[in-house]
């Protein structure tokens, strides 16, 4: 248990050797120091290996694999076999091709959910940082109505219109999911617009679009890719919640989700159905946690200093 | 306070209404109470006008809206069409005790559970029980509440029956004929419930008291001479209190609206359930009833948290 969890406090040798060199030494770059501050999360490295071992499988695997849609009624309801390895479903597909076709659309759906709504909410947040007054409230107004609005229920009345494609899923999501993103990059707005390069250049005649895109955006880069990060695993939950209610992602496609649904009813005889690809999905979400943590504490320059 | 109270509510006040009619809106563009005479043989043209007449569907949305506001208010809540045109009040308090009946014990639970590992993750950090109370906790986040609720099934309706003989808990459905049926049929739905809140609770308390703990106001108690039981007591728990008020608030919320997964999986007759079935069976006013229901205690725990901010901390003053 001990080893399992990352020690902030267990500072990284090579680090202090640098130091104890002096001036003499070159200084790192800001994206060695993050990587060194990253690394010393084993969690966060385990995470990342289980990640790209999944992606390389997703992606592929179904080279490899038989066809996720091939309907064959004679083999249906299969326990594990050679030739199917996770068995197959009640129409007698494979399951193993299902799941890597799942596991395939449920990572894109969650890529694409964390971008756009990290887009949506430095674009809000950015705004209402940089410009405050009227268009501060007005932002904040549409957060406050939007956070009172239950967002499984609204995902819910939606997903039945729009939530049959993947691209239409991930839009959906991003729509309910770019709140925290938006506080987050309003208040780090309103420090940095304070601070002495923006002013410079405002002082120059730069126009407020290109103060934000060039001189804003750009420092927010850090916390932006930690919100991506965590936002993925908030995005693949709400997306195999709604595949769950079966609002998602339509047949014969499928998601992690999906195949947990379409396995609910037969969990008294086969749990290894809904086990398998729940457990999938815990891992994806807990690497993705990890790794979002330790991307936290490698972009934050204060939490070298120990 | 009174008056801070008050101009709160005021200020909520737009931000209701606003929430009502997106929803309302989005709400009536998807729902088409029609859509299941399309498919009906025997409904007459008749039939099909009484619809279009019941939710008004000849008019603007802003219009069926405002109509609707206006019977809410004065305590008409419309008829179920999908139960036999039973009035909708009858049914959504029937269904909100149920959903209570879940909820109250998880908030409870959740309260004295989220503090207390909280507290003593905190006070013990990098301890074994640190370690075992974080690797939980990362296991509760990454779990969505469906896979843990059917995880729950397969360990207590499988698994326990098969190799030991016997089944503790219900795994679907709702008993109330005594007590003990009751706690049987609440535990696993409660647990569920519990898992993915408690695990947030807990991490967020232990990161809140992990400050207060370096507190000037800390070490000065200590310096004094304050015995460590009074310092944890009086200095650390009042204080700690503050953020876990803002989790309480935010739980009271997500259990009451979030419980659709839940009452799915173990087939509990309370909101969340209904508010799937109203849907796709387009009943407007039984889906509104409960949306708006929602809406409204959301800005209600919002607001009692806020109050309660004062109470606890002398600091913070409402003029």
């Amino acid at each position: 248990m001990t080893d399992l969890i990352a020690r902030p406090e267990a500072n990284d040798d090579a680090v202090d050797a640098g130091d104890a060199l002096g001036l003499s030494e070159k200084p790192e770059s800001l994206g060695r120091q993050a990587w060194d501050r990253f690394r010393r999360h084993r969690l966060a490295i385990v995470g990342s290996v289980l990640l790209v071992l999944l992606a390389i499988s997703f992606w592929v695997g179904p080279y490899f694999a038989q066809d996720f849609d091939e309907i064959d009624v004679l083999q249906r309801s299969q326990g594990p076999s050679r030739a199917h390895l996770f068995g197959t479903d009640d129409l007698g597909r494979d399951l193993l091709a299902r799941t890597l076709r799942g596991g395939q659309y449920s990572l894109r759906i969650a890529i694409l959910t964390a971008v756009i709504a990290t887009s949506i909410g430095t674009l809000f947040g950015a705004i209402a940082g940089y410009f405050g007054g009227v268009v501060d409230s007005l932002v904040n107004f549409l957060v406050n109505v939007l956070l009172t609005i239950p967002l499984l229920m609204v995902l819910v009345i939606f997903g039945r219109q729009f939530g049959s494609r993947p691209n239409t899923v991930a839009i959906l999501i991003a729509m309910l999911a770019w709140l925290r993103a938006a506080r987050l990059v309003r208040a780090q707005v309103l420090q940095l617009k304070e601070m002495e390069f923006v002013q410079a250049a405002r002082a120059a005649g730069a126009k407020s679009g290109r103060i934000i895109m060039r001189h804003l955006i750009p420092n927010l880069v850090g916390i932006l890719l930690v919100e991506i990060t965590l936002l993925a695993g908030t995005a693949i939950i709400l997306e195999s919640t709604l595949s769950f209610l079966s609002l998602g992602v339509q047949p014969p496609d499928t998601t992690l989700g999906t195949l947990i649904a379409e396995a609910k009813g037969s969990i008294d005889t086969r749990p290894s159905r809904v086990l398998i690809p729940g457990a999938i999905v815990t891992i994806i979400i807990l690497s993705i946690n990890f790794i979002g943590d330790a991307l936290r504490d490698a972009v934050d320059p204060k939490s070298g200093i120990e | 306070m009174f008056i801070f109270a008050l101009r709160r509510l005021f200020a909520a006040i737009p931000v209701f209404l606003v929430a009502t009619f997106a929803t309302f809106w989005g709400t009536s563009e998807v729902v088409d109470p029609t859509d299941n005479l399309a498919t009906c043989q025997n409904c007459s043209q008749a039939a099909y006008d009484r619809i279009i007449e019941l939710y008004e569907l000849d008019k603007p949305v802003p219009a069926r809206y405002a109509s609707w506001l206006g019977d809410f208010a004065t305590g008409d809540m419309g008829s179920a069409t999908s139960q036999g045109e039973r009035p909708v009040s009858e049914i959504f308090w029937e269904r909100g005790r149920n959903t209570l009946l879940l909820a109250l014990p998880a908030f409870g639970l959740l309260m004295i559970l989220g503090t207390a590992t909280g507290i003593y993750s905190a006070l013990r950090q990098y301890s074994k029980g640190d370690y075992a109370i974080t690797s939980i906790s990362y296991l509760g986040l990454a779990m969505p509440t469906f896979f843990f609720g059917l995880l729950l099934q397969v360990v207590f309706a499988i698994w326990v029956p098969k190799y030991l003989g016997i089944k503790p808990f219900w795994s679907s459905g709702m008993h109330l004929e005594s007590p003990l049926q009751f706690v049987r049929s609440v535990t696993l739905p409660v647990m569920t419930l519990m898992f993915v809140l408690l695990a947030g609770d807990s991490r967020f308390i232990r990161a809140a008291v992990l400050d207060i703990k370096s507190a000037d106001y800390i070490r000065t108690a200590r310096a004094k001479g304050v015995s460590e039981r009074k310092v944890i007591s009086k200095h650390l728990f009042r204080n700690a209190m503050i953020p876990a008020v803002t989790v309480w608030s935010l739980n009271a919320s997500a259990l009451l609206g979030g419980s659709i997964i839940t009452e799915t999986i173990f087939s509990w007759p309370g909101f969340g359930r209904l508010v799937i079935d109203a849907l796709f069976a387009g009943d407007l006013d039984l889906t509104m009833a409960i949306v708006f229901a929602i809406i409204f205690l959301v800005i209600m725990f919002n607001l009692l948290a806020d109050l309660l901010y004062g109470v606890l901390d002398p600091r913070i003053r409402y003029d």
